[in-house]
């Protein structure tokens, strides 16, 4: 059981052959669907999606965000992030399930080890740089529908912030206040809840008659009603607003519980399996 | 319109990024580690990201496709939609990105789980010891 | 003169390349660390890339993951196992 033969060299060759074979057969592939020279001309449906985004003139099919990429995540293509979203929830949900304790109160209380932290000199800049991360992190999600950016670019720059956090100081000084997984799961779940009720809601104004389908922005020749482009001197672009700011709560929360997860030690998970 | 320097570059991009792949599949096979088996999928998913934003490129006075104003006129309307690059693929790519992304980290909890269970991360000596 | 557009795909080269050597260092290196950080850097390569093709929603997105998320997971997974990969 522990005598390991060294590889052979047949099998790294094997294995380079497979590479280059694989390798090979997908540049044949590419080539006859692209060709060697680049084109200077777009598809057909791009040209529909980048002229009708923001058309004040034909209100039929705009989407009232001058960013076209962004309308498309939300609005165009909204069925694809609906999923996507679920699937990055069940994600985080297994990997916490397959490190879980039985009993809870053991770890979280001051025990094993001090929570001491590095030297002052890292804990002075790292306030500087955590405060600086949060200000970015914010304007990215609320300019999602304007300028480049959105909710999950957003969401994965503000874990950053926590991860210094558990770096510079500790994870007990942490949950001496108050920021642990208790608080951080149920803000998750918020978080899913408010993009699943925007998605659905047309679901209920359907129920008193008028024509409607999920994941609605603007108002259709089909279905008549939709959400407010702007309201004074604020650009919502409908229900996109939202979204971001929904999304941004509920990605940087999902990796904030992952880090302070992967932080406990692993003397207590030796304890309960008994080695 | 394109010169044969221009050519030359662009089968040089596709020649890169088929060895890209290879580099990666060879990792993916060769490399007992599981956690060196991890770092080359993560490789290969960005590899063919990158292959999906290549077919959209607009070559000859691209531009990014966000609209400068909230309140175009029509003949701005119409230069944007002759000058942008493709936005469809960019799209897609944004939803791919969050799913390797959930799904890497699902795997590094797993192979942590694995380690404490069998003692070993090299996966020749983890076929050897069942149960 | 060299145009506009032949100084976007000269840099557009440096980048790819810059982008296969470090993933062929990260593939054949045995400290896990050192592969870790050659990972990181292949990451920032392709950011470039990114930006020289005018996209900048995965300029944002890809940064924050490839940087960040992956090399800290995969950081906390080499501690809690060992460091150095046999043959």
């Amino acid at each position: 059981m522990g005598v390991i033969v060294k590889r052979p060299y047949s099998e790294v060759i094997i294995g380079l052959g497979v590479a280059l074979l694989f390798a090979l057969t997908l540049f044949a592939v590419i080539a006859g669907a692209t060709g060697f020279t680049p084109k200077e001309d777009i598809r057909p449906l791009a040209k529909f999606y980048l002229y009708y985004a923001i058309n004040w003139y034909e209100k039929k099919y705009w989407a009232a965000s001058p960013e076209a990429v962004n309308s498309m995540v939300w609005d165009y293509r909204g069925y694809d992030t609906l999923y996507e979203t679920s699937v990055f929830f069940l994600a985080i949900i297994g990997a916490i399930a397959v490190f879980r304790i039985p009993k809870v109160k053991d770890v979280f209380t001051k025990g094993i080890l001090s929570g001491k932290g590095l030297s002052l000199i890292v804990k002075t800049i790292t306030k500087l740089v955590i405060a600086f991360v949060l200000i970015v992190s914010i304007a990215i999600a609320v300019h999602g529908n304007l300028t480049p950016g959105g909710g999950f670019q957003a969401g994965s720059a503000i874990s950053i912030a926590t991860l210094l956090a558990i770096a510079a100081f500790s994870r007990i000084f942490l949950e001496e206040r108050k920021i642990t997984t208790k608080l951080m799961l149920p803000i998750r779940v918020l978080g899913v809840l408010g993009i699943g009720l925007l998605a659905l809601a047309p679901g209920l104004i359907a129920l008193s008659g008028v024509t409607s389908f999920v994941i609605q922005n603007q108002p259709k020749p089909w279905a008549n009603w939709g959400f407010i482009p702007g309201i004074g001197p604020f650009w919502l672009s409908g229900n996109q607003f939202f979204y971001n700011f929904c999304e941004f709560v509920a990605v940087g929360a999902g990796f904030t519980v992952i880090y302070l997860i992967f932080s406990i030690p692993e003397l207590i998970y030796k304890k309960v399996l008994g080695k | 319109m394109t010169s044969m320097v221009s050519q030359a570059l662009w089968i040089y991009f596709y020649i890169t990024l088929i060895g890209l792949i290879a580099v990666s599949v060879y990792g993916i096979v060769v490399r007992p580690n599981l956690l060196k088996k991890i770092i080359a999928l993560s490789i290969l998913g960005d590899t063919a990201n990158t292959f999906i934003i290549f077919l959209g490129f607009r070559r000859g006075g691209a531009a990014v496709p966000i609209f400068p104003s909230i309140k175009p006129t029509p003949e701005e309307l119409l230069w944007f939609k002759e000058t942008a690059v493709d936005p469809l693929p960019q799209c897609l790519v944004i939803t791919a990105i969050v799913i390797n992304m959930s799904v890497t980290a699902f795997l590094i909890a797993l192979a942590i789980q694995l380690y404490r269970l069998y003692g070993t991360l090299d996966v020749r000596k983890a076929v050897r010891l069942r149960g | 003169m060299i145009e506009p557009t032949l100084i976007t795909e000269i840099l557009l080269a440096f980048a790819l390349t810059l982008a296969l050597i470090f993933a062929y260092l990260a593939i054949r290196e045995r400290d896990l660390i050192k592969a870790i950080v050659f990972s990181a850097l292949q990451s920032v390569a392709f950011a470039y890339a990114y930006y020289l093709l005018f996209a900048p929603d995965i300029v944002l997105a890809y940064i924050a993951v490839g940087v960040g998320i992956y090399s800290i997971l995969l950081i906390y997974g080499v501690s809690k196992t060992e460091r150095y990969e046999e043959v």
